[in-house]
């Protein structure tokens, strides 16, 4: 990527100035890239970024072992962008708390602060859609029936083994105490059963709907190899058609689903 | 010598198939190998480790323990037989392999558990022996090897520059196995294949050592700040086997499930009270690393691990328990 | 352990397949249309069996989920019209809530023969009554919620 040995010095010179405590970006290992945590400036080498770092590190901003080091930096690349926005909108990050070296596009954007990223996704980045690879199954899926449909969910659903690595991976599920952990009662079955693995992860992609930002980590991260780049698009889909809106461009946008309108359609509403 | 056509190996499975057995072996899914239940037209690939473990076979992810039926205050308990078919695993990994030691002590030790005994008993291992490792796979650094016969009933070993097998049956069962075989095995002389070159990464026993005095150590907060806290780890895991009992009812019948757990989950040790005795994912990591390498050579005088790689080759947070090891092994050398 | 709703089906005369529906409906306008339905002796299908909630803004996917999860072979959903909510906007939320669920619903296999939604107030009996008897016809025309539907308890 161009910008690389910029990246790295604005990384250095953020610690070195104390303006952030930490850097939080990726660095390769072997043939993978992994996250990293730098506090050293003189480490600032190790940062590396390309189209292999699939990883959202915003994900990291919900540990209280990495907030402990806010002020941090941040490497974003646009739908990592989009994930800070979000969490700025749904009142998660602070004004100051993040500098973001935003990356995209194979060049380094430089340090941002969260409006300056809402404003760079905005002038650079404003039509960020799904592959076309992806938009076609969906609509082959939406084509067959019912009962195709149900069958091919089944046949995903069944390698589920509940490893929550989705959960995990996914900066838009922050929550201290998720919903299938509620178990008083046990809305969500733990069972690693098809109406366990069914009800777990409709209600994900429904959790996200409206602010998921498509960065597709949730995917990366499963180790079963789920298409759940399938449902969150397609739900993307279907609130940008209902609504207009799209996840991670506005920090002040209210949420999708906790807010509501008089217009809203109730065609289907007998 | 017992050898057979490595190209033939499908055509094995199916011999073992027509026996009776369900084969279950590391089968081309995709992008991936995965080990799973072979049926006519699956290709078997011997090459790559499969991403899951033979454990799925004998401790699934989820299964049905119990069943009750409930009347007012009657309470009707029914018997789960468990399902335990006659099957052959068929080409795993000697570090699969060598896990069983682990799941059978585990799973016999304060109480026989007869849904494992069952698959256990109704199960025969084939391993295939490794001609290629990858930069994640330690066996040789927790007292294993790529061509160990633990845990194995019988073991295929590449031959004549991975042309043919050699058959090698260790036990009954896995005479049994060639017996089922048939002619597809034929006596010939072949020339062993050498095993994969997996250089040791770093000491076991140094490890557990400073285990036993690190408690405290500032090491656990470092490795663990990258962990997001999932199960991938855990569930991919030969070796892992903790698992969550829950039962799910109406008011007139109950099924009681076995679930997969992990350590790595803040659910897993949270009490009633709200407090929680591993409260952060430094304390979680901490608990999977002494599980494996301190109290379970304290109770059974054997890892936990048995350097299968696939921790390290699934975390997208970039940890691996070779990598942990390895950490420690320096730091117990750079310590007072 | 948890209880769950079940939906027992009505022996004797009726033969053939006869659907299990569950309807969560609020108290102050659909239950009190239900009511109404009632005390005015107007007949309607025996097959739904009635959630009381405060209000459809109470009502959770989840609950949706659990309903088909137990067997059921359709799930109503009913509240009051827009504008006369008794807490004012939580017919709204819901609104907005279900016209995405309902998509995500029918993209993963349960589509609109299975799941219906409503606005019946408490002087609307006789629309309740209809309602019932409409979505117990569609519903015994789509037949019995597939048991290889992963939505479905198995075991």
């Amino acid at each position: 990527m161009s910008g690389m040995d910029a990246l790295r010095s604005d990384a250095a010179k953020l610690l070195r100035d104390g303006a952030v405590k930490m850097v939080v970006g990726y660095r390769a290992r072997g043939d993978q890239r992994v996250p990293a945590f730098l506090t050293d400036p003189d480490k600032a080498d190790a940062l590396t970024y390309d189209a292999d770092c699939k990883q959202n590190l915003a994900a990291y901003l919900r540990k209280p072992e990495v907030r402990r080091h806010l002020p941090l930096a941040i490497v974003a690349p646009p739908n990592v962008c989009r994930s800070l926005v979000l969490l700025a909108a749904e009142s998660q990050l602070v004004d100051g708390e993040v500098k973001v070296l935003a990356v995209g596009n194979g060049q380094y954007h430089g340090v941002l602060d969260v409006a300056g990223v809402a404003a760079l996704l905005k002038e650079k980045y404003p039509d960020l859609a799904p592959s076309e690879e992806l938009v076609r199954k969906i609509g082959e899926l939406a084509a067959m029936s019912p009962e195709r449909r149900g069958a091919f969910w089944m046949e995903q659903f069944e390698r589920c083994t509940r490893c929550y690595a989705c959960r995990a991976a996914c900066p838009g599920c922050y929550c201290t105490r998720c919903i299938v952990e509620k178990n008083v009662p046990q809305w969500i079955s733990t069972a690693a059963a098809p109406h366990g693995n069914y009800a777990w992860n409709i209600i994900r992609a429904f959790h996200l709907a409206g602010r998921c930002t498509l960065c597709g980590a949730c995917e990366a991260a499963c180790p079963q190899g789920l298409p759940l780049m399938l449902l969150n698009v397609r739900v993307a889909q279907d609130v940008e058609e209902e609504f207009g809106a799209k996840a991670g461009y506005d920090p002040a946008a209210k949420p999708v689903i906790g807010s509501w309108s008089p217009d809203d359609d109730d065609e289907y509403m007998r | 010598m017992k050898v057979f056509d490595a190209n033939k190996l499908n055509d094995l499975a199916a011999a073992l198939a027509a026996k009776g057995y369900r084969v279950i072996a590391p089968v081309q899914d995709g992008d991936v190998v995965r080990l799973a239940e072979w049926a006519p037209g699956a290709k078997i690939q011997p090459g790559v480790i499969p991403v899951n473990s033979a454990k799925d076979f004998l401790l699934p992810r989820s299964e049905v323990i119990g069943r009750y039926s409930l009347d007012g205050n009657d309470f009707t308990p029914q018997q789960v037989t468990p399902e335990a078919p006659k099957t052959v695993l068929l080409g795993v990994r000697p570090c699969d392999a060598m896990s069983l030691a682990a799941l059978d002590t585990v799973f016999n030790w304060d109480y026989a558990d007869e849904f494992y005994n069952a698959r256990r008993a109704a199960t025969t291992v084939v391993s295939l022996a490794c001609a290629s490792a990858d930069d994640q796979c330690f066996c040789t650094s927790v007292g294993g090897r790529p061509d160990s016969t633990a845990g194995a009933d019988a073991i295929l070993r590449p031959a004549d520059g991975a042309k043919r097998f050699i058959f090698d049956a260790l036990s009954e069962k896995g005479q049994v196995i060639a017996a089922a075989a048939g002619d597809l095995l034929t006596e010939a002389v072949a020339t062993v294949d050498a095993p994969a070159d997996v250089p040791q990464r770093f000491d076991a026993r140094t490890v557990t050592r400073w285990l036993a005095d690190n408690f405290d150590s500032p090491l656990w907060k470092e490795l663990s700040l990258t962990c997001l806290g999932c199960g991938a780890c855990a569930y991919a895991c030969p070796a892992c086997h903790c698992f969550d009992i829950q039962d799910e009812a109406t008011r007139t019948q109950g099924v009681r499930y076995r679930n997969w757990d992990t350590c790595g989950l803040g659910l897993f040790t949270l009490h009633a009270s709200g407090h929680n005795p591993r409260p952060d994912q430094s304390a979680r990591w901490r608990q999977r690393v002494m599980h494996k390498f301190c109290y379970f050579p304290q109770r059974f005088e054997m890892l936990a691990c048995t350097g299968c790689g696939r921790c390290g080759r699934l975390c997208q947070a970039g940890l691996a328990m070779a990598e942990v090891c390895r950490r420690i092994d320096e730091a117990s050398k750079v310590a007072k | 352990m948890t209880t769950m709703v079940e939906a027992k089906t009505q022996t004797g005369a009726e033969t053939g397949f006869q659907p299990r529906i569950v309807a969560f409906v609020c108290n102050w306008c659909t239950y009190a249309g239900a009511d109404l339905a009632g005390t005015s002796r107007l007949q309607y299908a025996p097959n739904v069996r009635i959630v009381k909630l405060p209000c459809t803004g109470r009502i959770d996917p989840l609950f949706v989920l659990k309903a088909f999860e137990g067997g059921a072979d359709a799930v109503l959903v009913s509240g009051c019209h827009p504008g006369d909510c008794h807490y004012t906007s939580g017919n709204y939320h819901a609104r907005r809530r279900w016209s995405i669920f309902r998509k995500l619903l029918d993209f993963t296999g349960i589509d609109s023969r299975r799941v219906f939604f409503s606005w019946v107030s408490a002087a609307e009996g006789r629309k309740f009554a209809d309602l019932i008897n409409d979505i117990t016809e569609q519903v015994r025309a789509a037949g019995p919620f597939e048991k290889a539907n992963p939505a479905r308890r198995r075991a």
